[in-house]
Protein backbone atom coordinates (compact mmCIF):
# COMPACT_ATOMS: atom_id res chain seq x y z
CA UNK A 1 0.00 0.00 0.00
CA UNK A 2 2.60 2.31 1.18
CA UNK A 3 4.83 1.16 -1.78
CA UNK A 4 1.72 2.43 -4.34
CA UNK A 5 1.97 5.61 -2.68
CA UNK A 6 5.68 6.24 -2.97
CA UNK A 7 5.93 4.82 -6.64
CA UNK A 8 3.31 8.23 -7.58
CA UNK A 9 5.04 10.41 -5.81
CA UNK A 10 9.13 9.64 -6.73
CA UNK A 11 8.58 8.02 -10.09
CA UNK A 12 10.59 5.04 -8.61
CA UNK A 13 10.59 1.97 -11.58
CA UNK A 14 12.09 -0.23 -9.28
CA UNK A 15 8.92 0.58 -6.58
CA UNK A 16 6.71 0.51 -9.19
CA UNK A 17 7.61 -2.74 -10.49
CA UNK A 18 7.04 -4.45 -6.83
CA UNK A 19 3.76 -2.43 -6.32
CA UNK A 20 2.18 -4.02 -9.75
CA UNK A 21 3.93 -7.51 -9.20
CA UNK A 22 2.26 -7.21 -5.43
CA UNK A 23 -1.52 -6.50 -6.77
CA UNK A 24 -0.67 -8.78 -9.31
CA UNK A 25 -0.27 -11.58 -7.25
CA UNK A 26 -3.21 -10.68 -4.52
CA UNK A 27 -5.42 -9.93 -7.78
CA UNK A 28 -5.05 -12.94 -9.64
CA UNK A 29 -4.90 -15.13 -6.23
CA UNK A 30 -8.64 -13.52 -5.04
CA UNK A 31 -10.03 -13.72 -8.91
CA UNK A 32 -9.12 -17.60 -8.69
CA UNK A 33 -10.46 -18.26 -5.08
CA UNK A 34 -13.91 -15.37 -5.72
CA UNK A 35 -14.77 -18.30 -8.74
CA UNK A 36 -14.14 -21.00 -6.19
CA UNK A 37 -15.74 -19.22 -3.45
CA UNK A 38 -18.98 -18.52 -5.36
CA UNK A 39 -19.12 -22.67 -6.86
CA UNK A 40 -18.97 -23.54 -3.26
CA UNK A 41 -21.90 -21.52 -2.12
CA UNK A 42 -23.88 -21.99 -5.47
CA UNK A 43 -23.37 -25.95 -5.05
CA UNK A 44 -24.61 -25.19 -1.26
CA UNK A 45 -28.38 -23.46 -2.26
CA UNK A 46 -28.41 -25.96 -5.20
CA UNK A 47 -28.40 -28.95 -2.20
CA UNK A 48 -30.11 -27.57 0.03
CA UNK A 49 -32.87 -26.62 -2.01
CA UNK A 50 -33.20 -30.07 -3.36
CA UNK A 51 -32.74 -31.67 -0.12
CA UNK A 52 -33.47 -29.71 2.85
CA UNK A 53 -33.01 -32.04 5.33
CA UNK A 54 -29.14 -32.50 4.80
CA UNK A 55 -28.78 -28.82 5.41
CA UNK A 56 -26.84 -29.78 9.10
CA UNK A 57 -24.86 -32.43 7.61
CA UNK A 58 -23.62 -30.19 4.11
CA UNK A 59 -22.96 -27.11 6.08
CA UNK A 60 -20.17 -28.54 7.67
CA UNK A 61 -18.57 -29.90 4.28
CA UNK A 62 -19.50 -26.40 2.97
CA UNK A 63 -16.95 -24.43 5.55
CA UNK A 64 -14.16 -26.83 5.03
CA UNK A 65 -14.24 -26.17 1.31
CA UNK A 66 -14.52 -22.49 1.77
CA UNK A 67 -11.82 -22.26 4.43
CA UNK A 68 -9.66 -24.36 1.58
CA UNK A 69 -10.99 -22.43 -1.11
CA UNK A 70 -10.47 -19.22 0.58
CA UNK A 71 -6.28 -19.84 1.79
CA UNK A 72 -5.59 -19.91 -2.01
CA UNK A 73 -6.09 -15.51 -1.62
CA UNK A 74 -3.65 -15.77 1.31
CA UNK A 75 -0.80 -17.84 -0.90
CA UNK A 76 -0.90 -15.34 -3.50
CA UNK A 77 -0.51 -12.64 -0.73
CA UNK A 78 2.19 -14.65 0.77
CA UNK A 79 4.39 -14.95 -2.32
CA UNK A 80 3.74 -11.64 -3.10
CA UNK A 81 5.32 -10.33 0.01
CA UNK A 82 7.88 -12.44 -0.32
CA UNK A 83 8.67 -11.42 -3.92
CA UNK A 84 8.13 -7.63 -2.84
CA UNK A 85 10.12 -7.99 0.26
CA UNK A 86 13.06 -9.95 -1.12
CA UNK A 87 13.48 -8.38 -4.70
CA UNK B 1 -23.17 -6.05 29.19
CA UNK B 2 -21.95 -7.77 25.56
CA UNK B 3 -22.83 -4.97 23.76
CA UNK B 4 -20.88 -2.28 26.22
CA UNK B 5 -17.60 -4.75 25.46
CA UNK B 6 -17.72 -4.88 21.76
CA UNK B 7 -18.68 -0.84 21.76
CA UNK B 8 -15.28 -0.52 24.03
CA UNK B 9 -13.62 -2.69 21.43
CA UNK B 10 -14.21 -1.05 18.45
CA UNK B 11 -13.41 2.42 20.73
CA UNK B 12 -10.03 0.95 21.56
CA UNK B 13 -9.42 -0.12 17.52
CA UNK B 14 -10.88 2.50 16.40
CA UNK B 15 -7.86 4.94 18.42
CA UNK B 16 -4.74 3.51 17.39
CA UNK B 17 -2.78 4.79 20.28
CA UNK B 18 1.11 3.22 19.43
CA UNK B 19 0.48 5.31 16.07
CA UNK B 20 -0.51 8.55 18.63
CA UNK B 21 2.70 7.38 20.53
CA UNK B 22 5.31 7.07 18.00
CA UNK B 23 3.77 9.79 15.74
CA UNK B 24 3.76 8.34 12.26
CA UNK B 25 2.05 4.55 11.77
CA UNK B 26 3.85 1.27 9.47
CA UNK B 27 1.47 -1.39 9.92
CA UNK B 28 4.58 -3.88 9.42
CA UNK B 29 5.78 -2.74 12.83
CA UNK B 30 3.02 -4.00 14.62
CA UNK B 31 4.34 -7.67 13.98
CA UNK B 32 7.55 -7.33 14.72
CA UNK B 33 8.80 -9.64 17.57
CA UNK B 34 11.31 -8.10 20.44
CA UNK B 35 13.02 -9.17 23.29
CA UNK B 36 10.99 -8.28 26.82
CA UNK B 37 12.93 -11.06 28.62
CA UNK B 38 16.05 -12.73 27.41
CA UNK B 39 16.57 -16.84 28.04
CA UNK B 40 19.32 -17.70 26.18
CA UNK B 41 19.94 -21.52 26.33
CA UNK B 42 22.90 -22.43 24.43
CA UNK B 43 22.20 -22.28 20.75
CA UNK B 44 18.55 -22.44 21.99
CA UNK B 45 16.88 -18.28 22.18
CA UNK B 46 13.88 -19.09 24.59
CA UNK B 47 13.05 -15.43 24.97
CA UNK B 48 9.97 -14.21 25.77
CA UNK B 49 8.03 -11.63 23.08
CA UNK B 50 5.08 -10.48 22.46
CA UNK B 51 3.81 -14.40 20.67
CA UNK B 52 5.02 -16.12 23.96
CA UNK B 53 3.05 -14.06 26.15
CA UNK B 54 -0.08 -14.13 24.01
CA UNK B 55 0.59 -17.81 23.96
CA UNK B 56 0.85 -18.21 27.48
CA UNK B 57 -2.47 -16.30 28.29
CA UNK B 58 -4.04 -18.38 25.37
CA UNK B 59 -2.86 -21.72 27.15
CA UNK B 60 -4.28 -20.54 30.55
CA UNK B 61 -7.55 -19.09 28.85
CA UNK B 62 -7.79 -22.92 27.17
CA UNK B 63 -7.32 -24.81 30.62
CA UNK B 64 -9.82 -21.95 32.27
CA UNK B 65 -12.04 -22.29 29.53
CA UNK B 66 -12.31 -25.80 30.01
CA UNK B 67 -12.85 -25.64 33.71
CA UNK B 68 -15.00 -23.43 33.72
CA UNK B 69 -17.75 -24.57 31.08
CA UNK B 70 -17.42 -28.76 31.47
CA UNK B 71 -17.20 -29.20 34.95
CA UNK B 72 -20.45 -29.38 37.43
CA UNK B 73 -23.14 -31.49 37.59
CA UNK B 74 -26.37 -29.73 36.64
CA UNK B 75 -26.41 -28.50 32.73
CA UNK B 76 -27.61 -25.03 33.33
CA UNK B 77 -26.45 -22.31 30.57
CA UNK B 78 -22.43 -22.57 30.95
CA UNK B 79 -22.68 -25.93 30.76
CA UNK B 80 -24.91 -26.28 27.97
CA UNK B 81 -22.40 -23.90 25.55
CA UNK B 82 -19.46 -26.42 26.98
CA UNK B 83 -21.37 -29.53 25.94
CA UNK B 84 -21.91 -28.06 22.52
CA UNK B 85 -18.34 -27.09 21.85
CA UNK B 86 -17.71 -30.97 22.90
CA UNK B 87 -20.29 -31.97 20.04
CA UNK B 88 -18.74 -29.91 17.51
CA UNK B 89 -15.15 -31.52 18.33
CA UNK B 90 -16.87 -35.04 18.33
CA UNK B 91 -19.57 -34.69 16.00
CA UNK B 92 -17.98 -32.31 12.68
CA UNK B 93 -14.19 -32.86 13.58
CA UNK B 94 -13.65 -36.76 15.55
CA UNK B 95 -15.66 -38.34 13.77
CA UNK B 96 -15.41 -37.09 10.44
CA UNK B 97 -11.81 -37.53 10.19
CA UNK B 98 -10.82 -40.42 12.72
CA UNK B 99 -11.14 -44.04 12.38
CA UNK B 100 -13.73 -45.92 15.03
CA UNK B 101 -10.39 -47.10 16.87
CA UNK B 102 -9.07 -44.28 16.91
CA UNK B 103 -11.38 -41.64 17.95
CA UNK B 104 -10.59 -42.28 21.95
CA UNK B 105 -7.00 -41.68 21.23
CA UNK B 106 -7.31 -38.69 19.22
CA UNK B 107 -10.05 -37.15 20.07
CA UNK B 108 -8.16 -34.95 23.09
CA UNK B 109 -5.52 -33.75 20.54
CA UNK B 110 -8.11 -32.31 17.76
CA UNK B 111 -10.11 -30.91 20.72
CA UNK B 112 -7.61 -29.20 22.26
CA UNK B 113 -6.12 -27.73 18.99
CA UNK B 114 -10.25 -27.09 18.18
CA UNK B 115 -10.44 -24.59 21.76
CA UNK B 116 -6.18 -23.53 21.70
CA UNK B 117 -6.28 -21.70 18.31
CA UNK B 118 -9.85 -20.43 18.65
CA UNK B 119 -8.52 -18.75 22.08
CA UNK B 120 -5.38 -17.81 20.70
CA UNK B 121 -6.90 -16.49 17.06
CA UNK B 122 -9.73 -14.43 19.72
CA UNK B 123 -7.47 -12.50 21.72
CA UNK B 124 -5.66 -11.88 18.76
CA UNK B 125 -8.74 -9.54 18.06
CA UNK B 126 -9.60 -8.38 21.80
CA UNK B 127 -7.30 -5.05 22.42
CA UNK B 128 -5.08 -5.69 25.20
CA UNK B 129 -2.19 -3.54 26.80
CA UNK B 130 0.82 -5.97 25.49
CA UNK B 131 2.41 -3.77 22.66
CA UNK B 132 5.37 -3.59 24.39
CA UNK B 133 4.83 0.76 24.00
CA UNK B 134 4.32 3.08 26.47
CA UNK B 135 2.71 7.14 25.57
CA UNK B 136 3.59 9.03 29.10
CA UNK B 137 4.35 5.77 30.99
CA UNK B 138 0.72 3.99 30.27
CA UNK B 139 1.09 0.87 28.05
CA UNK B 140 -0.63 1.24 24.97
CA UNK B 141 -3.05 -1.45 23.64
CA UNK B 142 -2.80 -2.73 20.35
CA UNK B 143 -3.99 -5.99 18.53
CA UNK B 144 -1.73 -8.81 17.58
CA UNK B 145 -2.22 -12.87 17.37
CA UNK B 146 0.13 -15.32 18.43
CA UNK B 147 -1.36 -17.13 15.00
CA UNK B 148 0.40 -14.57 12.88
CA UNK B 149 3.27 -15.42 13.23
CA UNK B 150 4.46 -18.52 11.01
CA UNK B 151 6.37 -19.81 13.52
CA UNK B 152 3.76 -20.53 15.71
CA UNK B 153 1.82 -21.94 12.79
CA UNK B 154 4.17 -24.47 11.50
CA UNK B 155 5.04 -25.89 15.31
CA UNK B 156 1.11 -26.74 15.57
CA UNK B 157 1.68 -28.35 12.25
CA UNK B 158 4.80 -30.13 12.71
CA UNK B 159 2.86 -31.76 15.85
CA UNK B 160 0.11 -33.03 13.46
CA UNK B 161 2.73 -34.02 11.27
CA UNK B 162 4.85 -36.20 13.09
CA UNK B 163 2.21 -37.20 15.11
CA UNK B 164 0.78 -38.55 11.62
CA UNK B 165 3.78 -40.69 10.72
CA UNK B 166 4.35 -42.05 13.86
CA UNK B 167 0.50 -43.52 13.84
CA UNK B 168 0.79 -44.68 10.93
CA UNK B 169 3.81 -46.63 11.42
CA UNK B 170 2.32 -47.69 14.90
CA UNK B 171 -1.01 -48.97 13.60
CA UNK B 172 0.17 -50.79 10.52
CA UNK B 173 4.01 -50.96 10.36
CA UNK B 174 6.58 -49.43 8.26
CA UNK B 175 6.48 -51.55 5.29
CA UNK B 176 2.30 -51.44 4.74
CA UNK B 177 2.50 -47.55 5.98
CA UNK B 178 4.89 -46.20 3.23
CA UNK B 179 3.60 -48.90 0.81
CA UNK B 180 0.05 -47.05 1.42
CA UNK B 181 1.89 -43.92 -0.65
CA UNK B 182 1.70 -45.74 -3.58
CA UNK B 183 -1.28 -45.17 -5.39
CA UNK B 184 -2.56 -47.88 -7.90
CA UNK B 185 -1.52 -46.71 -11.19
CA UNK B 186 0.35 -48.00 -13.91
CA UNK B 187 3.82 -49.14 -13.58
CA UNK B 188 5.43 -46.49 -15.93
CA UNK B 189 3.34 -43.44 -14.62
CA UNK B 190 5.02 -44.59 -11.29
CA UNK B 191 8.26 -42.70 -11.52
CA UNK B 192 6.14 -39.46 -11.70
CA UNK B 193 3.55 -39.79 -9.12
CA UNK B 194 5.44 -41.55 -6.09
CA UNK B 195 7.74 -38.05 -5.98
CA UNK B 196 4.35 -35.94 -6.34
CA UNK B 197 2.86 -38.34 -3.53
CA UNK B 198 6.22 -37.75 -1.09
CA UNK B 199 6.26 -33.84 -2.09
CA UNK B 200 2.64 -34.15 -1.30
CA UNK B 201 2.96 -35.03 1.75
CA UNK B 202 5.01 -32.13 3.09
CA UNK B 203 3.17 -30.11 1.19
CA UNK B 204 0.51 -30.65 4.18
CA UNK B 205 3.15 -29.37 6.51
CA UNK B 206 3.56 -26.17 4.69
CA UNK B 207 -0.31 -25.65 3.80
CA UNK B 208 -1.63 -26.39 7.25
CA UNK B 209 0.79 -23.81 8.75
CA UNK B 210 0.70 -21.29 6.12
CA UNK B 211 -3.43 -21.00 5.60
CA UNK B 212 -3.50 -20.06 9.58
CA UNK B 213 -0.48 -18.02 9.36
CA UNK B 214 -1.55 -16.03 6.21
CA UNK B 215 -5.25 -16.07 7.49
CA UNK B 216 -4.42 -14.04 10.64
CA UNK B 217 -1.58 -11.71 8.96
CA UNK B 218 -3.75 -10.51 6.25
CA UNK B 219 -6.84 -10.03 8.46
CA UNK B 220 -4.54 -7.68 10.90
CA UNK B 221 -3.17 -6.25 8.19
CA UNK B 222 -6.54 -5.22 6.50
CA UNK B 223 -7.43 -3.34 9.67
CA UNK B 224 -4.08 -1.94 10.88
CA UNK B 225 -3.64 -0.40 7.01
CA UNK B 226 -7.21 0.71 7.10
CA UNK B 227 -6.95 2.90 10.07
CA UNK B 228 -2.93 3.60 8.90
CA UNK B 229 -4.78 4.65 5.68
CA UNK B 230 -5.28 7.79 7.92
CA UNK B 231 -1.74 8.80 9.28
CA UNK B 232 -0.18 7.56 6.03
CA UNK B 233 -2.25 10.18 4.06
CA UNK B 234 -2.30 12.58 7.02
CA UNK B 235 -5.86 13.11 6.49
CA UNK B 236 -8.78 13.19 9.48
CA UNK B 237 -12.11 13.43 6.69
CA UNK B 238 -10.74 9.86 5.73
CA UNK B 239 -11.95 8.70 8.91
CA UNK B 240 -15.47 8.42 7.87
CA UNK B 241 -14.81 6.15 5.42
CA UNK B 242 -11.72 4.17 6.79
CA UNK B 243 -12.76 3.05 10.48
CA UNK B 244 -15.96 1.46 8.89
CA UNK B 245 -14.45 -0.55 7.25
CA UNK B 246 -12.11 -1.44 9.80
CA UNK B 247 -14.94 -2.18 11.67
CA UNK B 248 -16.51 -4.27 9.09
CA UNK B 249 -13.09 -6.62 8.49
CA UNK B 250 -13.02 -6.60 12.13
CA UNK B 251 -16.55 -8.30 12.73
CA UNK B 252 -16.16 -10.34 9.89
CA UNK B 253 -12.79 -11.56 11.42
CA UNK B 254 -13.61 -12.47 14.52
CA UNK B 255 -17.16 -13.73 13.37
CA UNK B 256 -16.08 -16.17 10.72
CA UNK B 257 -12.56 -16.29 10.24
CA UNK B 258 -11.44 -16.76 13.87
CA UNK B 259 -13.78 -19.77 14.69
CA UNK B 260 -13.66 -21.32 10.67
CA UNK B 261 -9.67 -21.19 10.90
CA UNK B 262 -9.85 -23.23 14.01
CA UNK B 263 -11.95 -25.40 12.78
CA UNK B 264 -10.41 -26.37 9.32
CA UNK B 265 -6.93 -26.91 11.47
CA UNK B 266 -8.46 -29.21 13.63
CA UNK B 267 -10.78 -31.41 11.26
CA UNK B 268 -7.33 -31.74 8.89
CA UNK B 269 -5.33 -32.56 11.79
CA UNK B 270 -7.83 -35.34 12.41
CA UNK B 271 -8.51 -35.84 8.92
CA UNK B 272 -5.05 -36.90 8.27
CA UNK B 273 -3.83 -38.95 11.31
CA UNK B 274 -7.06 -40.88 10.69
CA UNK B 275 -5.85 -41.34 6.86
CA UNK B 276 -2.58 -42.51 8.22
CA UNK B 277 -4.00 -45.14 10.56
CA UNK B 278 -6.45 -46.24 7.89
CA UNK B 279 -4.90 -45.92 4.46
CA UNK B 280 -7.20 -46.54 1.78
CA UNK B 281 -5.34 -49.17 0.33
Amino acid sequence: MLGIVLAATTGDVTKAGKAIGLALGVGLGALGAGVGIGNIFGSMIQSVARQPELRGELQGIQWLGFALTEAVVFYGLLGSILAYVLV
Amino acid sequence: MKRLVFAACLLALALPAPAFARGHFDPTTEFEQHKWVSIQIGPLDLSITKAVVYLMLGTVLTILLGLVLMRGRVLDRRRTIGEQIYEVAQVQIAEQGLPTKAIGLWFPYVATLLLFIWVVNIIGFIPLPLTGETWHGIPTWGIYAATSSLAVTLALSLLTFVFTHFEGIRWNGPRRYFKSWIPEAPRALLFLIVPLEILGQFMRLISLSVRLFANMLAGHILILTFIGLLFILQSVILAVFVIPIAALFYVFEVVIVVSIQAFIFAALSAIYIGSAIEPQH
